[in-house]
C-alpha cells in the first residue's frame, strides 16, 4: 500500500504540469473548433447578403460614382491642361503617324495597281485628258483615287441669306442658320477684302471645301469632301449652271429640294 | 406651312439686344465670332396656328453708335428691323427718330419696330417723364422679366405673314 501511495504521489509529481498543459490545449482546441463552427454557420447566412450587397454596389457604381468621377476628372484635366496635352501628345502623334502610314500604304497600293494597268483603255483616256487639259497625269490619277464627294448643297437668297433649298447627306445643325451664317461671312469678306464686282468663291476648312457659285439673286454653296482642284471646280460649275438653267427659275422651293436630291443624290458629279 | 423671314436687331452698345433674344431663340451659332464679323445669327420658329408658322432668322448686330457704321450688306433683304434702345440711357435713343427715318427711306417695304428695353429699371415717375417719347414706341420691354418679348416676335410674325 505504501508502495502504491508512493507511486501515485510520484505520478502526480511528474504528470501534474503535463496534465495542466493538455487541459489548456484541449480548451484552446475546443474554443477554436467552436469559432470555426460559428464562422461556418455565420458564413452560410452572411455570405449571400454580402454577395448581394457587392453586386448592388457594383451595379450602382456607374450611376452613383460616375458623375462624380467624370466631374473630378474634368476638373483635374482643366486644372492641368498643359500636362495632359504633354502626356497625350506623343500618343496621339503616334496614332496619327500610324494612320497616315496606313493611308499612304493603301494609296501606294492603288497607284501601283493603276500603273500596272498602264496600257488599259482608262490609262490612255487619262493620258489624252492630261494632254488636252494641260493637267499632269499624276494629278488626274490622284483625283481618280481620292473620290471627291458632295456632302451638302445650299441654294441661298443673296440679299436676305434665306435658304431656298437644301440637299444634305449628313445631319448638321439648322440649315437655315447655316445659310444665314454663310451669307454673313460671304458679305463680310466681300465688303472687307474684295473690291468691285468680285465675289467670295470658296471657303476651305480641314478636309472640306465650300464651293460658292453666284447667280443674280441667289448663290449656291456646295460642301465638298476630297480633292477640290481646277478640273473638279470646272465640272461642278458647269453642273450647277445646268441645274440653275433647268430648275431654279421655274420651280417652287419645295420642288427645288427634290430636284437637288434627284440630281446630286450620289454626291458624285 | 412654314415661311422664313429675316429680322435684324439694331441699337447702341449695351441696350440689351442680345439679352432680348437670348431666352427666346431655338437655334444659334456661338456668339464668339460676333466681335469678328459684327453679327450673331439665331433662329426662332413662331407658331401662328396648327399648320402655320414663321421661321424667324434673327441677325443680331453688334452695338454701334450710328447706323452708318453697320455693314450695309447685312441689312439687305431684311423683312423687319427691331430698333432697340435703353430707356435709362438717353444717348441710346437720341438719334432714334433720325435712324427710323433713314431706315424707312432705305428699306421702304420693311417692317420697323422700336423697342424701349430695361423698363423694369424705371420708376412710375420716370415712366411719366418719358411718356412723350414712349408714345412713338411700339414696345416697352424688359429682357430681365421677359415683358413684351414674346409679344414683339409674335406680332412681327403675324405682320410678316400677311
Amino acid at each position: 500500500m505504501r508502495k502504491d501511495k508512493k507511486l501515485i504521489l510520484l505520478k502526480e509529481l511528474l504528470l501534474t504540469d503535463d496534465r495542466a498543459l493538455i487541459g489548456a490545449l484541449n480548451l484552446k482546441i475546443n474554443t477554436l473548433e467552436s469559432i470555426i463552427e460559428q464562422r461556418e454557420k455565420l458564413s452560410q447566412k452572411v455570405d449571400p447578403l454580402i454577395d448581394l450587397k457587392l453586386q448592388e454596389y457594383t451595379n450602382d457604381i456607374p450611376k452613383k460614382l460616375g458623375p462624380m468621377i467624370t466631374e473630378s476628372l474634368k476638373n483635374e484635366i482643366l486644372k492641368s491642361k498643359n500636362q495632359v496635352v504633354d502626356a497625350l501628345y506623343p500618343i496621339i502623334g503616334k496614332m496619327i503617324k500610324k494612320y497616315i502610314q496606313q493611308e499612304f500604304k493603301i494609296l501606294s497600293d492603288k497607284i501601283n495597281h493603276q500603273l500596272k494597268k498602264r496600257f488599259s483603255i482608262a490609262s490612255f483616256l487619262r493620258l489624252f485628258k492630261s494632254k488636252f487639259m494641260g493637267v499632269d497625269e499624276e494629278s488626274l490619277m490622284l483625283q481618280e483615287l481620292a473620290k471627291t464627294a458632295i456632302q451638302e448643297i445650299f441654294i441661298i437668297e443673296k440679299k436676305s441669306g434665306l435658304l431656298k433649298a437644301n440637299f444634305s447627306k449628313t445631319t448638321t445643325i439648322d440649315k437655315e442658320v447655316i445659310s444665314a451664317m454663310l451669307t454673313a461671312i460671304k458679305s463680310f469678306v466681300e465688303e472687307a477684302f474684295i473690291t468691285g464686282e468680285e465675289h467670295l468663291e470658296a471657303i476651305e476648312y480641314g478636309l472640306y471645301n465650300i464651293h460658292i457659285q453666284n447667280f443674280e439673286s441667289y448663290y449656291i454653296a456646295v460642301v465638298i469632301h476630297g480633292v477640290y482642284d481646277t478640273i473638279y471646280k470646272s465640272k461642278l460649275k458647269s453642273k450647277l449652271l445646268d441645274f440653275s438653267a433647268n430648275n431654279i427659275s421655274n420651280t417652287t422651293n419645295t420642288n427645288l429640294a427634290e430636284k437637288l436630291a434627284e440630281v446630286f443624290k450620289n454626291g458624285i458629279i | 406651312m412654314v415661311s422664313s423671314k429675316k429680322v435684324v436687331l439694331l441699337g447702341h452698345f449695351g441696350v440689351g439686344k442680345s439679352s432680348i433674344i437670348r431666352k427666346f431663340v431655338n437655334n444659334e451659332f456661338s456668339s464668339d465670332y460676333k466681335v469678328s464679323i459684327g453679327v450673331h445669327i439665331l433662329k426662332k420658329e413662331v407658331q401662328l396656328s396648327n399648320n402655320d408658322s414663321v421661321s424667324i432668322i434673327i441677325w443680331d448686330m453688334e452695338g454701334t453708335d450710328s447706323l452708318t457704321l453697320i455693314n450695309k450688306v447685312y441689312l439687305l433683304g431684311t423683312h423687319s428691323f427691331i430698333y432697340v434702345y435703353d430707356v435709362t440711357r438717353p444717348l441710346t435713343f437720341k438719334s432714334l427718330s433720325q435712324d427710323i427715318i433713314s431706315l424707312k427711306t432705305r428699306f421702304p417695304t420693311s417692317l420697323i419696330k422700336t423697342v424701349g428695353n430695361k423698363v423694369d429699371l424705371l420708376t412710375d415717375i420716370e415712366k411719366e417723364k418719358h411718356q412723350v417719347l414712349f408714345k412713338i414706341n411700339d414696345y416697352l420691354s424688359s429682357a430681365k422679366t421677359g415683358e413684351n418679348i414674346e409679344q414683339l416676335f409674335q406680332d412681327i410674325a403675324i405682320e410678316l405673314k400677311h
